[in-house]
């Protein structure tokens, strides 16, 4: 294989793994904190998707789009705990899951009818709207940003986690909620913040690859299928986990869908069979 | 209550010759769609295994079933049982594995194997016909050699003796020292585990279950539709399954099919008035998560002060 075809390889591999930790990072975090795994997520990064194009067509600017959409997205995911989730914590864990499923039902069909069935197109931003040359290969530099932000966010997430004073509620609340209460943690906040904080950043993923995959009406259960493989496979409840599993699962989708493009999907599967068979609970995730 | 319960069959048996055509084309869906939520409620209420993926074997009963009547023109029951069958085969592998693990992480398993079935009816156009899916399916007769059933009375009672059937099979199922076992792994599997048992042989050979009986049903839609669709498979209709057991009642057998006549009336009404149903259907799902846990028959016993398992 030559350089330049490794090259672009391997930077498509990571532009993939990029979106995918933004969306199963929160996803991940929302398990940690609240004990539930969010079904609407990938609905929420739809939701980013559509809003970042409207924000951009209204706007004329990308940037602002970038700073508008993921506070809103993250305002309505925090509505959907405050209302519903709030009130079912105490039943089977699958009942939440079951109240996101119908949220993201709600949310998809609502999105058909605000933005209608075809889908919409973003531009990047002018500054990168070309591309760069690297080792031999081309690339458009709109990617290469993409990836350098989420390597960026994943850095933020973890100095956050580990060195502000909210990052340590956020842990102890993780580690165990009753003790963080009765500590002085205001344990209902936390909940409604981290949930509504891990929705917004899956818009920001979805504003994200708007220019790049445009906001169409089914990307939020595509990416949720990923991502519930990317947990599978790195733990939930864990950052490490999610960033090694959207590499996997990157590196599986670029890969596969180069030498075995009709079987794509299944070398996924198989990763992920495989990881099960020895470690159920996920490569970083905790046993039960 | 047992006496009145009896006389729904009876009812089922006499509606044809009431029903209008468009209604008794409802009800067979009700049917068939109920016989798809009961045998998701084995996995859900019965063993507590929620699974996100469960049209997929729906799915693989509907495409094996007209595959059969297209290209060999088999007799409707032998398509049926064969959907049930080979579903109950595919099905196998997966519970192997997602069995393995738990709650969260089965319901997310059951989920991407069913989409990777999905991709498979999709993309493996010689066999499945792709988006396109395989349209014209035939109904064939009773038995080699018998007349088509192409009255839709007649494809009505077929459906309605099949659907009898798997509930009857299924009441047997639950109330067998087998289904007793798996309530006992629904309320503390370890306990379970611990008095010599595995856990692990009753969650797989239930899912297999499970899967068989969904590929009964897609083996009669297939038919009675005309066609099998990666639709068939999608995640939606895994949800709306989930939805039945739910509306209808988690944990007991006739709370499924009642969950599905609730769900198709209600798509029903509310399709004519806007193409957005999907959002109200899902706002009562949602209601009923947070308000009803028990679905219509839990509640209805709850009033009633009845208690019972089947």
């Amino acid at each position: 294989m030559p350089l330049s075809l490794l090259v672009e390889h391997l930077l498509n591999a990571a532009v993939l793994s990029g979106l995918l930790f933004l969306v199963s990072v929160g996803l991940s975090l929302i398990f940690g904190i609240l004990r539930v795994v969010n079904f609407a997520h990938g609905v929420f990064y739809m939701l980013g998707a559509y809003l970042g194009v409207t924000a951009v067509v209204w706007s004329g600017n990308f940037w602002v789009s970038l700073v508008v959409a993921p506070p809103l997205v993250g305002a309505l995911g925090a509505g959907l705990e405050l209302l519903t989730l709030r009130h079912i914590y105490r039943r089977p864990p699958i009942y939440q899951l079951l109240l996101t499923f119908g949220a993201a039902l709600i949310m998809e069909e609502s999105i058909k009818v605000l933005w209608g069935p075809t889908a919409r197109a973003a531009e990047p931003p002018p500054v990168l709207s070309g591309s760069v040359g690297l080792l031999g290969a081309t690339y458009p530099s709109y990617r290469l940003f993409l990836i350098a932000m989420s390597v960026a966010v994943g850095v933020a997430l973890l100095l956050f986690l580990a060195r502000t004073r909210a990052g340590l509620v956020l842990r102890a609340v993780a580690q165990n909620s009753e003790m963080a209460g009765c500590l002085g943690a205001d344990v209902r906040l936390v909940r409604t913040l981290a949930f509504g904080g891990a929705c917004a950043l899956a818009g920001f993923g979805g504003v994200m690859a708007a220019p790049m995959t445009t906001a169409y009406l089914g990307m939020g259960i595509g990416v949720i299928v990923d991502c519930f493989v990317v947990v599978v496979i790195g733990g939930l409840g864990s950052i490490g986990g999610s960033m090694i599993g959207s590499l996997i699962v990157g590196a599986a989708q670029t890969w596969g869908g180069y030498y075995l493009p009709e079987t794509a999907m299944a070398i996924m599967y198989v990763v992920m069979g495989a990881v099960l068979l020895f470690r159920p609970w996920g490569l970083f995730g905790q046993e039960e | 209550m047992r006496r009145l319960a009896l006389l729904v069959p009876v009812a089922l048996f006499a509606l044809p010759w009431v029903l209008a055509r468009h209604q008794l084309s409802i009800l067979t869906d009700l049917l068939i769609f109920g016989l798809f939520a009961l045998s998701l409620d084995l996995l859900m209420g019965y063993t507590g295994l929620v699974s996100f993926g469960h049209a997929g074997y729906f799915g693989v009963g509907a495409y094996t079933s007209a595959l059969l009547l297209l290209n060999f023109g088999v007799p409707v029951p032998v398509a049926v049982v064969a959907g049930g069958v080979v579903a109950a085969v595919i099905a196998w592998p997966v519970g192997y594995i997602s069995t393995r693990a738990r709650d969260i992480y089965f319901a997310m398993l059951t989920l991407a194997f069913a989409q990777l079935l999905y991709t498979v009816a999709y993309k493996w156009r010689d066999l499945t016909g792709g988006s396109d899916g395989i349209a014209g399916v035939p109904k064939t007769g009773l038995w080699w050699g018998a007349p088509g059933l192409a009255s839709p009375t007649a494809f009505y009672l077929v459906v309605l003796v099949t659907f009898l059937m798997s509930f009857l099979l299924c009441r047997v199922l639950v109330r067998s020292p087998f289904g007793r076992a798996l309530l006992a792994i629904r309320e503390n599997e370890r306990k379970f585990a611990t008095l010599g048992q595995d856990p692990a042989r009753f969650k797989i050979a239930v899912f297999v279950i499970a899967g068989f009986f969904a590929g009964l049903a897609g083996g009669l839609f297939a038919p009675f539709r005309g066609f099998a669709s990666p639709e068939t498979m999608f995640w939606v209709l895994s949800g709306q399954g989930l939805m039945m057991v739910i509306v209808g009642g988690i944990g007991t057998l006739v709370g499924p099919p009642v969950g599905a006549i609730v769900f198709i009336l209600l798509q029903e009404i509310l399709s004519s008035y806007t193409e957005h149903w999907m959002i109200f259907t899902g706002l009562v799902f949602l209601l009923m998560v947070l308000f009803l846990p028990g679905g219509i028959v839990g509640a209805t016993r709850a009033w009633l002060g009845v208690k019972g398992t089947a």
